[in-house]
Order: structure tokens, then C-alpha cells, then sequence
């Protein structure tokens, strides 16, 4: 990845759709340069520095079992499709989806030059679908994903990456009216970019739920644009950050019509020398009246090593909204800890307790049982394995 | 030793603030005692050092469960040595269910005990049995602990814990207050409901309305750190006419 340009001449040949377009991407991309923390919307992470970093070594990956939810599987590796287990998709036409002329970001234009695979799913109206998608090697892949919702469909979408190289992902999204996307993203492994774009309809919802918990590097775009009354998007993050992880979620949500919604919460467990980072912007346009855009970012510290930065924003051109935005940084409630064992809990467990507790608040938006519990599970194994032995800290 | 908790000259402090100043009581088994006090008496001082709370220097004095040490025991250890404290203000645990809860701490107390833990079935059965004995419905067990529970849920909760755990020793601080007039009885009830000829129990109240319906058999006068009176549930309604006044006095001039 690093040399970008020998990598492209490498593998141009075997890249479907147009090279020249790919290779004006490409052109864009290294004028950029990767980003560092001069860009604003990089402050935190300056990838050109951290992809120097060897790759760490991940713990113990744990799979998750969505069997309960009975999915539709596509699974990609060094970023091929390998297998899909009748999902429905179409065919992959790479750049054609994509506007390379709008992109102003380096890793989008990246993604866009050296793409070769990647989802494209169309969900008719009132359709339904569970659909997994897996990452998995060591290889260096670029994905490039495109779904869209049509009027009232509903979509549980889950991208699990256990992929342990570098990997960078590209969604986008669009929901029709009254369509609802519940959509997943885990990762355990490797050193990801993952941007994504969701553009939402009248009265469509995105319940978008993020959990990171991989040693490397996790970078987290979203940029989510509320173009009709009754839009609502749910987006909640939490992350396990052990040894020297870096995770960045960076949000921008953009109501651009009134009588929109959005909640935001981000729970960040930071243990060993790891790096947190919550940036989110709420932006409200002029006319989007009796907006409420809700924004949390907490962190629980586990020691003295780790790092956190959060950044909340709102931007707000309407008058009458209900916006607001909090930080809480803290240590695991020495009270809390003090109760459970009362309780006859060992310290460890009662710890172990406590950051579960803070990490699953996570799915309280989700409402998808099977899903929750895939995902409760998911947790409490990866914690167990993480932070049980008294390695992490 | 026949004493199931003995506490003797026992002094703690916060930072340089003497908060005990030298107490002693001892419970046998199978009593009630409450203890009243005024406000800042250090009441809750002492449910805290009794349960291993950090961040207090005990100064001199010993505290003995059952014969054994408190003193260098963890919370943990004096939980499973039969040690139970309901909270004055009970702590909401985010994202840990009720159920999830319960069943850990039980397995612990068990575990720690020498006793088979228990399996998910017949937890279920005990705990809903217990709850509902208690008011606690199926979907308050469900709910994170404590989270958005009213007050007086959660003071029935603390009792819940109480009646899963089956304490030798269980301390009750302020557990009447915040609850209604019916929370009250069943609360009580839950409480009567343990009193058994091995298991010894502490009272902290401002009220005599808990002591009509759990009947004490000593009762205790705190102040400025120590006991300063004692004697039997005629001293609680006596209090209740008189107030603190003379004994607040004695205790800074003694
Ligand atoms: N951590 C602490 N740091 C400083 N002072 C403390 C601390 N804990 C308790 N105190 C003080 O010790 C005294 C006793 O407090 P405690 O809470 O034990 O009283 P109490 O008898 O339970 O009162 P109440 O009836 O109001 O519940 C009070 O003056 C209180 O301010
Ligand atoms: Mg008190």
C-alpha cells in the first residue's frame, strides 16, 4: 500500500472496468498524499505515520455466530469475492457507481484506483435480507461496496472483517422511503480504512452499530446526509482498544431536511498504550426545523497508558432544533467496582463486569433480538479473551 | 468467640478526618439491631469499613464475622464469609442485566463457599421466586441493574440481592427510606422472612415505622462515631419523642 503506484501497475490488468479512470484516481490520490494530521478530518490519525508502524499481531480472534439470523453469505479474501452463497447480488461494475470527480479524500480516491471486487446489492421494494459479509487473510484489499434500499425494504447488513492485513472499504448506501438498514461493522483484525456514505429518504432508518477491538489500526468514516422529513439515524460505536490500537470513528451527520433525527454514541474501553478518537459533526442546513440530533462520547480508562480524543461538533443553521453533545472521560467507577464485590465478585470479574456493561450499551438502539444476542456474545467473548488474562493492561 | 459479629474500640478515618471514633457492638446470632444516629454520625462509615470499602484508615480497634479478621479481608472474602450490605444509595450498573448480575454473584458466594454452582434453570426458578416474594417483576430482573429504576425499586432490589445471597451477617442501611407505606411492608417482610437463628442482621434507620414491622432486639444509640446508648426497642419510640439532643452531647463531651 505504501507505494501505491508499483502496486497499481502490478495489478491493473487484472482490475475490471475502466484503467484510465482508475488511473486518474490514482493521480488525484498521490497529489494528495496520504493523510496526515494537517487535515482536519484526519486530526487524530495520522495514517502516512501509522502505516510505517509494523503490523501488530492481533489476539485471539473470535468468531461470531449470526447463525440465529440465518444469512445470505459473501465472503472476500486479498480482496476477491470467494464465495457467495446465493446472495442476490449483482454484478460488480466498479467505477461506474462512484463519482471520482467529487472525491476530496485520499483513501476514497485510493479505493476508487485500486478497488476489484465488492458488493452490490439492490434490495427491491419490501424486500428483506440478512447478508454477511466476511474479510478474511492477509493479503491487502480494496473493497468497494454498494447497496441500495428501495422503498420499504429492510436490510440487516453485517461486515465482519477478520482480515489482518491492510485492508480499505468503501460503502455506499442509499435508503429509499420507509427502508430500514440495520448495519454492522466488527472488526477484529488488521490495519482498515473504512469510509462509508448513506444517504436516507423520508421516514428511512439507519441503525448503523460499530464494534472494534483489533490491536492495529481502525479508521472509521461515516458520512451520513438526512435528506427527508422522518429520516433517522441511529450510529453507535464501541471499541476495545488494547496494546498500541489506534481507532478512529469519525462521523459528519448531516440534516439537511427538517424533522430529522439522529442519536450518536461512541464507548471507547482504552487499555496498554492504545489510542481512541471520536470525531463527530452534526450539521443542521438552514431550513431542517425541530431537528434533534443527540451526540455522546465516553471513555473508559483502563490505565494509565491509553489516550483518548474526542471531539463532538454541532454546526447549526436552523433555529429551532434540539441539539446537544457531551463528553465523559473517566476511570472505571471505583463505587461500582466497591458494590460488585460486596457481591462476593472478584476484582478482575467485577472489572470484567463493568467494561462489558460500559461496551454493550453499544446495542441499546438495536431492537433486532437474534442480532443483539450475536452480538452480546461476540462481546463477551472478546473481552473475556482480551482483557481475562491480565494481558492488556 | 460466640459473638457472630464483634466489633471492639474500632476507629477510622478519612484522610485526617477521625470519622470512628472508637466503637464497639456485638451481635449474637439470630438478633436484630438497629442503629440510629444523627445525620454525619458515621453510620454508613462503619456499613462501609464492616464491607472492606478502600480509602479508610483503621486507626485501632478489631472487627471479627464469625471469629474471623475482617481487617485484611477483601470484599469479596467477607461476602463469602456471610457479609452483606444493602446500600443507602444503590449503584446503577449500565449493561449488566439484573439476571446476568445476580447469578454471577450467587455463583461466586457459592464457588467461594466450597458449594456447586448453580445451573441457568434452576437460578431462574430461585431468583423469580425470591423476586416476586419481593415485588420485583420478571422485566425489572430483565432490566440493567438498577438503571432507571424508581427508588424504591431499587432499595427492593437490594433486598432481593439479600434474600439470593442468604448472608450470615446482613447489614440495612436506610433501606426503609424512599419507600412507600406497601414497599415498606413488603420490604419488611422480605426482611422477617430471613430471620433465622444463625443469621444476625443490622438495622441503620431514622425511623421507628421499619422497627414496627421488624421487631429489633437491641437497639443503638450512634454518635460523633461511637454507640453512646443502647438498650431495647423501647429506646427507638423514646428517640422518636425526644430526639438526638442529649445524646449529641455526650458524645462531644465525653
Ligand atoms: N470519604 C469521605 N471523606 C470525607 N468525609 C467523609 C467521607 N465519608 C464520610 N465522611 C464524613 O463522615 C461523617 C459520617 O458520614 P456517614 O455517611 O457515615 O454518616 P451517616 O451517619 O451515615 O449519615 P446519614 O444519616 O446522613 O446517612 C460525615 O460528616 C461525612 O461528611
Ligand atoms: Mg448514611
Amino acid at each position: 500500500m505504501l507505494d501505491a503506484a508499483s502496486y497499481f501497475e502490478q495489478v491493473k490488468q487484472a482490475l475490471p472496468g475502466d484503467v484510465e479512470a482508475r488511473a486518474q484516481a490514482l493521480h488525484k490520490a498521490e497529489a494528495l498524499g496520504l493523510p496526515t494530521r494537517r487535515l482536519e478530518h484526519w486530526h487524530y490519525t495520522d495514517l502516512a505515520r501509522l502505516l510505517k508502524k509494523p503490523t501488530q499481531e492481533n489476539a485471539a480472534l473470535v468468531a461470531t455466530d449470526f447463525s440465529a439470523l440465518n444469512p445470505s453469505e459473501v465472503r472476500f479474501e486479498g480482496g476477491v469475492m470467494q464465495a457467495s452463497d446465493d446472495a442476490g447480488l449483482a454484478d460488480w461494475p466498479a467505477l461506474s457507481l462512484t463519482g471520482a470527480e467529487d472525491a476530496s479524500d485520499a483513501m476514497v480516491l485510493y479505493n476508487q484506483a485500486l478497488a476489484q471486487a465488492g458488493v452490490v446489492l439492490e434490495l427491491p421494494e419490501g424486500g428483506q435480507k440478512t447478508l454477511l459479509v466476511t474479510t478474511q487473510g492477509s493479503a491487502p484489499q480494496h473493497l468497494s461496496h454498494h447497496t441500495s434500499l428501495a422503498r420499504g425494504a429492510e436490510l440487516i447488513l453485517i461486515d465482519d472483517n477478520m482480515a489482518s492485513g491492510y485492508s480499505n472499504v468503501a460503502w455506499d448506501i442509499e435508503l429509499a422511503e420507509d427502508s430500514k438498514l440495520t448495519f454492522v461493522h466488527l472488526q477484529q483484525a488488521g490495519r482498515q480504512v473504512a469510509t462509508s456514505t448513506v444517504r436516507l429518504a423520508e421516514n428511512a432508518t439507519l441503525t448503523r452499530l460499530n464494534l472494534l477491538s483489533g490491536q492495529d489500526i481502525a479508521r472509521h468514516a461515516g458520512t451520513i446526509a438526512l435528506q427527508a422529513a422522518g429520516a433517522r439515524a441511529e450510529l453507535h460505536s464501541a471499541i476495545l482498544g488494547t496494546d498500541a490500537a489506534h481507532n478512529d470513528v469519525t462521523y459528519v451527520i448531516d440534516h439537511q431536511a427538517a424533522d430529522t433525527q439522529s442519536n450518536t454514541t461512541s464507548y471507547h474501553a482504552l487499555a496498554g498504550q492504545a489510542r481512541g478518537v471520536f470525531q463527530g459533526k452534526v450539521i443542521v442546513q438552514r431550513d431542517a426545523q425541530r431537528v434533534d440530533a443527540q451526540m455522546q462520547a465516553r471513555a473508559m480508562m483502563l490505565s494509565d497508558g491509553p489516550e483518548m480524543d474526542a471531539k463532538p461538533e454541532l454546526e447549526i443553521y436552523a433555529d429551532d432544533v434540539q441539539c446537544a453533545h457531551g463528553t465523559a472521560i473517566g476511570e472505571i467507577d471505583a463505587d461500582a467496582l466497591f458494590f460488585l464485590r460486596t457481591r462476593g465478585l472478584d476484582e478482575a470479574t467485577a472489572r470484567q463486569f463493568l467494561i462489558t456493561g460500559f461496551i454493550e450499551q453499544v446495542l441499546d438502539a438495536c431492537d433486532h433480538e437474534p442480532l443483539v444476542a450475536s452480538l452480546r456474545a461476540h462481546i463477551e467473548t472478546k473481552i473475556a479473551t482480551v482483557l481475562g488474562q491480565g494481558s492488556a493492561s | 468467640m460466640s459473638s457472630l459479629l464483634e466489633i471492639n474500640n474500632l476507629q477510622a478515618s478519612v484522610g485526617d478526618k477521625p470519622i470512628l471514633k472508637g466503637l464497639s457492638l456485638s451481635i449474637q446470632p439470630g438478633e436484630v439491631h438497629a442503629i440510629m444516629g444523627p445525620n454525619g454520625s458515621g453510620k454508613s462509615t462503619l456499613s462501609y469499613v464492616l464491607s472492606g470499602k478502600d480509602g479508610y484508615d483503621i486507626g485501632g480497634g478489631s472487627m471479627h464475622l464469625d471469629g474471623q479478621d475482617l481487617a485484611d479481608m477483601e470484599p469479596e472474602e467477607r461476602a463469602i464469609a456471610g457479609m452483606f450490605l444493602a446500600f443507602q444509595y444503590p449503584l446503577e450498573i449500565p449493561g449488566v442485566t439484573n439476571m446476568t448480575f445476580l447469578k454471577a454473584s450467587l455463583n461466586a458466594v457459592r464457588r467461594g463457599r466450597g458449594e456447586d454452582e448453580i445451573d441457568a434453570a434452576q437460578f431462574l426458578r430461585l431468583a423469580r421466586e425470591k423476586a416476586r416474594a419481593l415485588g420485583v417483576d420478571d422485566e425489572m430482573l430483565k432490566r440493567p441493574l438498577n438503571v432507571g429504576f424508581s427508588g424504591g425499586e431499587k432499595k427492593r432490589n437490594e433486598i432481593l440481592q439479600m434474600a439470593v445471597l442468604e448472608p450470615r451477617l446482613a447489614i440495612l442501611d436506610e433501606t426503609d427510606s424512599g419507600l412507600d407505606i406497601d414497599a415498606l411492608k413488603t420490604v419488611a417482610e422480605g426482611v422477617n422472612a430471613l430471620r433465622a437463628p444463625e443469621r444476625g442482621m443490622l438495622l441503620i434507620t431514622h425511623y421507628q415505622r421499619l422497627l414496627d414491622f421488624v421487631k429489633p432486639d437491641v437497639v443503638h444509640v450512634m454518635a460523633n462515631g461511637r454507640i453512646v446508648k443502647s438498650g431495647g426497642p423501647e429506646l427507638a419510640l423514646e428517640l422518636e419523642a425526644s430526639g438526638y439532643a442529649d445524646y449529641i452531647d455526650e458524645a462531644v463531651h465525653a
